[in-house]
């Protein structure tokens, strides 16, 4: 059996896609304008059994209610993770759940409510966009997509220093946007464990100038990409969590289908995706990238998240992981967080 | 008069004499390589305004090391280079912008692991994730980077094109390993992924797109995986009938004289760029598909 250690040292160097490529000589550390840890992070799972729109407008618009969240006016900018299709797969956020945070934030006064993406895996956006049943409700709804893989961009000098790139050039729609929800889907990651709020953040980083799929992250190391990044975009955040029906096994294309049946909310995404995966039956602080931004980035500790909406143990489900990452696991229980 | 797609590009050239990625925006290399491109393929269009205006893009935006930025102000020369160099290899095949793209498309090349890795997979075979010959390399999407699809299937377009005037042995050898990477590459069930073949012992699914840039590349190279590779094209296209997939098979089987006319009769039908949603480089390649005449990116003899 390979270790966790070995499995990500010798699957990354050698497929150039994996974690700690890029072994750092330096200790890592970040610059003030990246601590944004508050002292209680508020998160919120709610129950939302089957994609259907309707329902999910409700759901939405609940869960982004229990939040101090004023978007009248606003230029809101969703991120779903859309990287690949598979006619017999559950890769994607759900284009119902989608089209239903359109509505809902539409119907609380946003300006626009923009969707933008940079797919990490396929660059035939045609394709991509209407097998996955994306384009036809973005035009059903007038909704504008943008491709974040070739839209205007900006430098943007990097605040940490798990990675050695020290600067992005990073989309200007994102950039400006006036609240960027980060909408992942609720899966494992077969070189991170785990994909949530952060790590869809990798579709924000333009393939034109840094390839398919974001090869240079992966290169420079994909744990520290997910920090920089995550640490230097500075636009005001939230997170919508696709938990519906998540991926377990081998994510983040090839895994199968959990139904799992919330929706989780939140504005500090470290305390989202520590509640995710939670909910996924993985300890949070076995899983590198989390327990790394836990000192500076946002809540990972029990104690610093205020749970809302479902008892998590509810909702709780055992995601199998790969065998590299069964170090990950067993999660303590719910109700010690 | 012009096709759809050729209407479509020289509606929407920049007063710079480059092309967006979309129908609005900056100009960039990429969608500017292969705009002018198949504007100067075209006879309704060739030694024209719009393909002088783009040649002119190009060659002001060519870096001092010959090689191309993805766009104005980027530092870092880009994978773009291979489409730049391309570009003017048909346009002015004898010019000295076309030799010094080739120049650095020569000094190029993909990553590959350490010396130890290599050690430790041959003492631990079950540390290798993906199955694939770590000594081939091709050309990555950025310096200092993994090999991948994409930008070694241009390169080897790119450096097939300009063979000729290049130093024969490094030309010979580069070509050699980038074709060999490519073979290598090879999903099992033929055509090509982006990258790998295998990862963590799944199988990864071949793409119509990477599976035409890859046989393009390939002219020239006796090798069983191009036949399975033009079967596995023709099966992708049953399901996948973007402008990108369906314009790149045609380019490819009339490259290798394959029947394409209903291929070609479906993009000059298409609604027009909406299709693509107003994407310059599905467009461009479909233009370039529609080229009457010599086959664009067609290598002729031995490659």
């Amino acid at each position: 059996m390979v270790d966790r250690r070995d499995f990500l040292k010798t699957s990354a160097a050698i497929a150039a896609v994996g974690g700690l490529t890029a072994c750092r000589r330096d200790t890592p550390s970040w610059e003030s304008g990246a601590i944004r840890k508050p002292d209680l992070s508020p998160v919120a799972v709610l129950p939302a059994p089957q994609y259907e729109e309707t329902a999910l407008v409700d759901t939405v618009t609940r869960g982004v209610g229990m939040f101090d969240l004023d978007v009248r006016d606003r230029r809101v900018v969703l991120k779903p993770n859309l990287v690949e299709f598979d006619p017999n797969g559950v890769i994607n956020t759900h284009p119902t759940l989608i089209a239903a945070t359109i509505e809902s934030f539409r119907s609380l006064g946003a300006r626009e409510v923009i969707v933008a993406e940079g797919p990490g895996h396929r660059r035939d956006n045609e394709y991509l966009l209407r097998a996955s049943g994306l384009h036809e409700q973005l035009e059903d709804m007038g909704a504008r997509f943008v491709d974040l893989n070739h839209d205007v961009v900006r430098r943007v000098g990097l605040r940490s220093s798990f990675t050695e790139l020290g600067e992005l050039y990073l989309p200007t729609t994102v950039l400006d946007a006036d609240l960027f929800v980060s909408m992942p889907k609720l899966k494992t990651h077969h070189w991170a464990a785990v994909t949530l709020s952060m790590k869809n953040l990798f579709g924000i980083v333009p393939g034109s100038l840094y390839g398919w799929p974001k090869n240079i992250l992966h290169w420079v190391g994909l744990e520290g990409s997910i920090i920089d990044i995550n640490a230097a975009l500075d636009v005001p955040r939230f997170n919508i969590v696709d938990g519906i029906v998540g991926m377990e096994g081998n994510g983040p294309i090839q895994g199968e289908a959990k139904q799992v049946g919330v929706v989780v909310f939140g504005a500090d995404p470290v305390a989202v995706d520590a509640t995710c995966t939670r909910l996924m039956g993985i300890d949070p602080w076995k899983v590198g990238y989390l327990s790394a931004v836990e000192p500076f980035l946002g809540n990972l500790a029990p104690e610093g998240i205020e749970q809302r909406g479902e008892n998590l143990s509810t909702h709780q489900a055992d995601f199998r992981v790969l065998e590299g990452f069964s170090g990950t696991k067993p999660a303590p229980s719910v109700s010690a967080g | 008069m012009a096709n759809w797609a050729i209407e479509h590009l020289l509606a929407t050239q920049n007063v710079d004499g480059g092309w967006a990625a979309y129908a609005e925006g900056p100009s960039r290399t990429e969608p500017s390589a292969l705009a002018v491109t198949a504007l100067g393929l075209t006879s309704e269009t060739a030694g024209g305004a719009g393909t002088d205006a783009g040649l002119a893009w190009l060659r002001a935006h060519q870096a001092a090391s010959g090689g191309w930025p993805a766009m104005e102000g980027q530092r870092a020369d880009s994978w773009m280079t291979s489409l730049a160099t391309l570009a003017v290899s048909h346009l002015e095949p004898d010019g000295e912008a076309a030799r010094r793209g080739a120049d650095w498309l020569l000094r190029q090349e993909g990553r590959t692991v350490s010396w130890w890795i290599k050690l430790l997979v041959r003492l631990r075979p079950q540390t290798k994730t993906v199955d694939l010959d770590l000594d081939l390399t091709g050309w990555p999407w950025t310096e200092g980077t993994f090999s991948w699809i994409e930008p070694t299937a241009y390169a080897l377009l790119a450096l097939k094109r300009l063979r000729p005037s290049l130093p024969a042995r490094s030309a010979a050898d580069r070509i050699d390993r980038g074709e060999r990477m490519i073979i290598d590459r090879t999903c099992r069930e033929g055509g090509w992924n982006y990258g790998n073949s295998v990862v963590l012992g799944e199988e990864l699914w071949p793409y119509p797109d990477t599976t035409a840039l890859a046989l393009l590349a390939l002219q020239g190279r006796p090798a069983a995986e191009v036949e399975a590779g033009l079967t596995a094209l023709s099966r992708m296209l049953d399901e996948n009938r973007s402008l990108l997939a369906v314009s790149l098979a045609t380019l490819c089987f009339r490259a290798y004289e394959r029947p394409a006319d209903t291929l070609r009769t479906e993009l000059a039908a298409r609604a027009g760029p909406e299709t693509a949603m107003f994407e310059t480089r599905p467009i461009a390649l479909a233009a370039l598909a529609l080229v009457d005449g010599p086959v664009p990116w067609r290598v002729d003899g031995d490659g």
